[in-house]
């Protein structure tokens, strides 16, 4: 009786410890600005976030990019055009195989007229990339499920690390220039403790990245 | 004891289907794809789909066992970017005897990969798809045969099932044989020079060619 109330008090203890000692995430976040000015955004003007795909072992995951969209969107006046009705409106030009990694490339993209026309059509004035992806960079520790005639559970400790790193570009397209680059490197723990029942306390490191990456993006706007 | 027996079944039956559904991924390729940008050349063409690329299906049976079905959705992909670089435009099933068009253009699945997390231990589901396209005239005389090549990933995402990533992956590859088409058509030696000597190349094809 005792052991079994011991048991069930460290079950306990081990899941509070985990977590109030995770979720923990830790995000660093540089920008850099070419002038002091605010960029100008007015009332029809929009911005397409847009991620790198011409990586071989990596890629900008779409949600990541939807998520910094949202983020853009919220609490500014600012109009955010998604990542894939973009790519199909200007089909195939903006595909990993064809999309301008320079602002040179963008340039003789935009002066030719069948390119440049639903570009303009969208009012797109600034084209943000976002280059980067979150990683489990190391993983401890294992978790045992069996399922019999009796009944099932699971039995083990694991932890994992994630890390993201992302950058992101803002081209301006009406002067084709480079107005800025924001950059966050995010870290978490995240654990799963399971005697019986699995319980998962998930780092939101990529969530975190997304955060510190829109809102500094969002103060290189003026509107 | 009965009933002990048949709940033991249950869950034997239970876990082999769980065993059984985690192993094998078949996936039928779906998806749309948008009007592509492209200068139209004034061309009639023929697109002939014959049977074994209307219904084309991968099938890999060595570790996890993975088949991936992409002859309608290529057949959609083919017509869509033929629609938008030539004027007009008709899909024949076989080889047209004789045909008016100024172009017959027949696309042939040479071979297919894919690479999954399971095997390569990458984060990302990746297919590969390569296509022999051959251009013939009105009278069936060859005029170009080459190899084209697509490619196409996704990242890997929790909850995501391999089967989900590995449409969305071959939808990349097949958006990106579009895009190498469109781009590519024109600078394939045989077929530059027979616009050429046709004088069908506007000024513009060579400028989006980029």
């Amino acid at each position: 009786m005792n052991s079994q109330l011991s048991l069930t008090t460290a079950y306990i203890a081990a899941a509070l410890f985990l977590i109030f000692s995770t979720s923990c995430t830790t995000t660093t976040v540089d920008k850099y600005h070419e002038t002091n000015l605010k960029l100008n955004l007015t009332g029809s003007d929009n911005i397409v976030v847009l991620g790198r795909r011409h990586y071989s072992d990596y890629e900008t995951e779409p949600d990541f990019i939807a998520c910094i969209g949202k983020r853009l969107v919220k609490g500014k006046n600012i109009g955010v055009i998604s990542e894939p009705a973009f790519m199909d409106s200007v089909y195939p030009w903006f595909e990993p195989r064809t999309a301008p990694l320079g602002l040179k490339r963008l340039n003789k993209m935009l002066n030719e007229p069948m390119i440049a026309k639903p570009i303009h059509a969208q009012n797109i004035r600034y084209m943000i990339w976002i280059d980067g992806s979150t990683q489990t960079t190391d993983k401890e520790g294992s978790v045992s499920c069996a399922i019999g005639p009796g009944g099932g559970g699971c039995f083990g400790f694991a932890t994992w690390e994630k890390e993201a790193v992302y950058e992101a570009i803002i081209w301006d397209l009406n002067s084709i220039t480079e107005n800025g680059r924001v950059k966050v490197n995010a870290k978490g723990s995240s654990y799963m403790i399971a005697i019986g029942l699995p319980i998962p306390i998930i780092a939101q490191v990529q969530d975190q990245a997304c955060e510190g990456i829109g809102d500094q993006l969002k103060t290189f706007f003026a509107s | 004891m009965s009933i002990q027996i048949k709940s033991s079944l249950n869950a034997i039956t239970l876990t082999a289907l769980f065993a059984l559904a985690s192993c094998a991924t078949h996936i039928e390729v779906t998806g749309a794809f948008p009007r592509a940008i492209s200068e139209q050349l004034p061309i009639n063409s023929v697109l002939v789909f014959d049977n074994a690329f209307r219904t084309y299906k991968f099938e890999v049976y060595e570790g996890k066992e993975v088949s991936i079905a992409v002859g309608q959705t290529q057949v959609d992909l083919f017509t869509v970017v033929a629609n938008s670089m030539f004027e007009a435009t008709t899909v024949a099933d076989a080889m047209p005897t004789s045909s008016k068009a100024d172009l017959i253009v027949v696309p042939n699945v040479e071979d297919v990969q894919i690479s999954i997390p399971y095997s390569s231990q990458l984060k990302v589901f990746e297919v590969w798809i390569k296509y022999n396209l051959q251009v013939f005239g009105p009278d069936g005389e060859p005029i170009a045969d080459w190899i084209m090549t697509a490619y196409g990933k996704t990242p890997t995402k929790f909850l995501k099932s391999d089967g989900e990533a590995l449409n969305q992956a071959a939808i990349v590859a097949l958006r990106d044989a579009g895009a190498h088409f469109i781009i590519g058509f024109a600078r394939v030696p045989e077929i530059s020079q027979w616009l050429d000597g046709k004088r069908l190349r506007s000024g513009g094809q060579s400028h989006v060619a980029l």
